[in-house]
């Protein structure tokens, strides 16, 4: 370390150590092993969580120019607003962005959090234990142990004095220092009550965004967040300090911080999934290889077998044997299903009036579907006859459903790809349990979604929001297709093998596709406002982009829309609701409003796990 | 959406031209899925024919103009889903059409049912003076014919509707049952419902003529 960190010097440093999780910027050193280091800068005395991975050497003089990927979308537009071109060379996280960190049960394992549900790193240590990194911690940090979890130490800042009055909301008990929420505390605290009530709430809100300390360097939202609140304490000081427009700052209009690109990793390939099973064929890191799928999608000749483990054909954890039985199984079920209409004599047909009406609908869809691919074109196509006998079993498979417009766009990709009736039906049925309440005879999941797309732009746009407001667009219908089937008639088919197969890892939130979405609209802002369209145009302007998207560029800004949005100071719980990331108590009462603090945090922590990449290690 | 229907008003603008008034219209297609709804506006816009046509996810939002006499007419077509299940939109598209061409295919008698449903929700919900025309459609398959002509048109005179048989495939009644649409529809006394609206559309100088040649004016 020394030899190439200028003016920093090395605390701490072990070699051996896994990356397990992080960003998934650094996916490629995924299960590599590395040395980790707590290093510190003489001039500004931070401090660094950083590790290499073995396969790297780093030279001196690019040191400072390295920013590491994780520093920069934490800190906003502070650094620089472009990740590295070239792949990162290592990780280097600044201590201060830890709030929590977790000790695994056997000791061999440590995880950083940042406090607001995510996993900062998770580290393996591959010879004996993490002792000595955790002394080391333990010797520069002050951390109390979490009343949930034993195994989890809660970093308290020092930076701040725990206000003694305010004491009976105990959370720290081991300790006189406080994060920065104690500073807030400390302020409100002699208000009127009515106002500190009030301006408690919007701390509340501001904790789970800036729960960071106030040295420096200071994240560019937390800068904002302290001016508010000088903004605050000066109405206080002028007048009587019980208007509720002198906190209403902080509810300003959001402003995101600066987009970073997100370029397309590479594709899983068949080595890489063939090293993720176990000998026995399990996939034992299910959610690393999800990230891998959303990152870089997967390689052509290997979607055949990996669809089938995110259409809940298999499941991840199968074993070689399991599939087997199962495949034995779906197939006897499938043809089970098959012969129950198959099978029925014309007079039952003619009086079963809900089947014939079923079976005709599909008939009339199943002979206009993507008739244009070779694969389906011609007279008397086999593959078309299995398109209308999957669709007609899945009406046996779920009848109150039935068959609905669109289900045909969504079923012709599938079976394309994976060429086998019984395959295509069961991932077809998987695909369906995702997307069927786009199915709802009311249009209820329907309008959910346009009613979400529309909180999520007004979030992230407001222009362009009030201006589809403005048009009588505001119900968001003209993007009606794009949800309905999921993007299936606006890119060619391969793009839609790529599209769909990185909205079903779930990552890196909660409908993911509507970041798609506006990822696709903030394009066509400057037309719609600048041609001045309206209802009638903007529909027939997004129905004719058809054919005209570059997925890979939408779902880089769909991912940079999304770290934007989490990033941003003025996130709402309605925005987290949407995107899955943890709530915030927006308002709690006096008495167990710590408690909620400490609670928010776990939940935040329990989050991360369960967003988290791990289940177990070795 | 509430606006949609004074927006659309039908606007008359000189244009400096022979051509004298400019009308525009909404016109919404229903009727059950599969019927040709599409294939029709496909036909009247285009001119084309596609035998795989797929199946319309949510709206689709087309225009086309035509001359009469002295007057300009664009149509703002609105073609629908058609399926049971997206009823409920519907209304959306309907809602302030100052005409509507209700779609059934003359070799399923089911889809002439569903016309007649279509017909009775119009004439209770859509605009009062909405001009309604019924398209007996796929007449190129006549041998197969499951609604006789009469029927339908005993049907049609029963509720004043305009009645053709068409095909979209060999084009026959395409570009008849809409201008028949237009001739019906009030063109002067919409156009001053417009301007008591105060919400005329702007139109721009070369959109008119230019479309206009394509069909209809010769
Ligand atoms: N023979 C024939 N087929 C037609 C005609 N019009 C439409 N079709 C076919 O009927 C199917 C459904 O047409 P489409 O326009 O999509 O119906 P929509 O669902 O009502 O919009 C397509 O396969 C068309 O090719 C017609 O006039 N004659
Ligand atoms: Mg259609």
């Amino acid at each position: 370390m020394e030899d190439n960190c200028e003016g920093c010097m090395e605390l701490f440093s072990q070699d051996g150590v896994l990356l397990k999780q992080a960003h998934s910027y650094y996916i490629q050193y995924f299960n590599e092993s590395g040395t980790l280091y707590i290093t510190e800068y003489a001039n500004t005395k931070d401090r660094f969580i950083e590790w290499k991975p073995n396969s790297v050497t780093v030279h001196s003089d690019s040191h400072d120019s390295e920013w590491s990927f994780v520093n920069a979308i934490y800190r906003g537009e502070q650094m620089s607003p472009q990740p590295p071109d070239s792949k990162p060379k290592y990780i280097k996280l600044d201590m201060n962005q830890v709030r929590s960190f977790k000790v695994s049960k056997k000791n061999d394992t440590m995880t950083f959090f940042d406090g607001k549900g995510e996993i900062l790193c998770h580290f393996f240590f591959q010879h004996g234990n993490c002792f000595s990194l955790f002394a080391a911690l333990k010797g520069l940090l002050k951390t109390t142990v979490s009343k949930r979890d034993k195994n989890i130490h809660i970093i308290v800042d020092e930076t701040l004095q725990l206000n003694k009055s305010f004491a009976t909301l105990d959370l720290f008990q081991d300790s006189q220092s406080a994060s920065i929420v104690w500073g807030f505390v400390r302020s409100f605290q002699e208000k009127p009550v009515e106002t500190a009530f009030g301006a408690f709430a919007k701390i509340g809100n501001t904790i789970g965004n800036n729960f960071m300390p106030s040295s420096s360097p200071q994240p560019i939202e937390e800068e904002v967040i302290t001016n508010d609140v000088k903004e605050y304490e000066r109405g206080v000081e002028s007048s009587d300090g019980a208007s509720p427009k002198d906190y209403e700052i902080i509810h300003s209009s959001p402003e995101l911080p600066s987009r970073l690109q997100y370029p397309r990793g590479n594709p899983l390939s068949y080595d890489q999934w063939t090293a993720l099973q176990d000998s026995e064929g399990r996939i034992e890191d299910v959610e690393y290889t999800k990230l891998h799928i959303f990152r870089g999608g997967i390689a052509p000749s290997l979607r055949k077998v990996v669809w089938k483990y995110m259409l809940d054909f298999y499941p991840w954890n199968s074993s070689n044997a399991d599939r087997k039985t199962i495949l034995g199984k779906k197939e006897q079920d499938y043809y089970d299903m098959k012969l129950q209409w198959k099978t029925l004599k014309p007079w039952q047909l003619q009086n079963f009036v809900q089947l014939r009406d079923r079976l005709s609908l599909v008939e009339k869809d199943v002979t206009r579907t993507d008739r244009t691919l070779p694969f389906y074109a011609g007279d008397n196509n086999k593959n078309l006859q299995a398109m209308s006998d999957i669709l007609m079993t899945y009406v046996m498979h779920n009848f109150d459903l039935g068959y609905v417009q669109g289900m045909s766009d969504l079923l012709s990709p599938i079976l394309y790809l994976l060429q086998n009736e019984v395959d295509a039906f069961w991932c077809f049925a998987g695909f369906m349990e995702r997307v069927c309440t786009n199915f709802d005879a009311d249009q209820a999941g329907m309008k959910t979604q346009l009613s979400n797309l529309y909180i999520l732009l007004k979030f992230s746009n407001p222009t362009l929001a009030s201006y589809l407001d403005n048009q009588e667009s505001g119900n968001m219908f003209f993007c009606f297709r794009w949800l309905l089937v999921l993007f299936k008639r606006e890119f060619e088919l391969h793009d839609v093998f790529r599209l769909w197969e990185v909205v079903w890892t779930n990552h890196p939130c909660n409908n993911f596709h509507l970041l798609i979405s506006i990822a696709i609209l903030e394009k066509q802002q400057s037309e719609f406002i600048g041609e001045e369209m309206g209802f009638n145009e903007i529909l027939k302007h997004v129905n004719d982009l058809s054919g005209k998207l570059d997925v890979n560029d939408i779902l880089d800004n769909a991912e940079g829309l999304y770290y934007q949005i989490r990033e941003s100071s003025q996130l709402t719980n309605e925005v987290r609701q949407i995107l899955g990331l943890p709530l915030i108590a927006e308002s709690s009462p006096k008495d167990d409003s710590t408690d909620s603090i400490e609670n928010e945090l776990m939940a935040n922590v329990d989050k991360a796990y369960e967003n988290g990449l791990h289940t177990s290690y070795f | 959406m509430e606006n949609m229907a004074t927006r659309t008003q039908t606007a008359q603008r000189p244009n400096g031209s022979a051509q004298g008034k400019i009308c525009q219209f909404k016109l919404v297609l229903l009727g059950e899925s599969a019927v040709g709804k599409s294939s029709l506006v496909l036909r009247f816009v285009k001119g084309q024919f596609h035998e795989y046509q797929e199946s319309t996810i949510g709206a689709a939002f087309l225009t086309q103009t035509v001359c009469l006499d002295d007057t300009t007419v664009k149509f703002e077509i609105w073609d629908t889903a058609g399926q049971e299940r997206y009823h409920s939109l519907a209304p959306m598209y309907y809602r302030g059409a100052q005409a509507a061409i209700v779609v059934y295919d003359i070799t399923n008698q089911d889809t002439f049912g569903r016309a007649k449903t279509w017909v009775k929700e119009l004439q209770r919900q859509a605009s009062p003076n909405i001009v309604i025309a019924l398209a007996g459609n796929k007449q190129d398959l006549a041998n197969k014919r499951m609604v006789e002509f009469e029927e339908a048109q005993n049907y049609a005179d029963e509720n004043t509707l305009l009645f053709m048989e068409t095909s979209a495939k060999t084009a026959m009644n395409v570009n008849d049952i809409f201008l028949a649409i237009a001739k019906k529809l009030p063109r002067n006394e919409q156009a001053s419902g417009a301007s008591a609206s105060g919400q005329g559309r702007r139109l721009a100088e070369g959109d008119t003529g230019a479309r206009a040649a394509g069909s209809c004016c010769k």
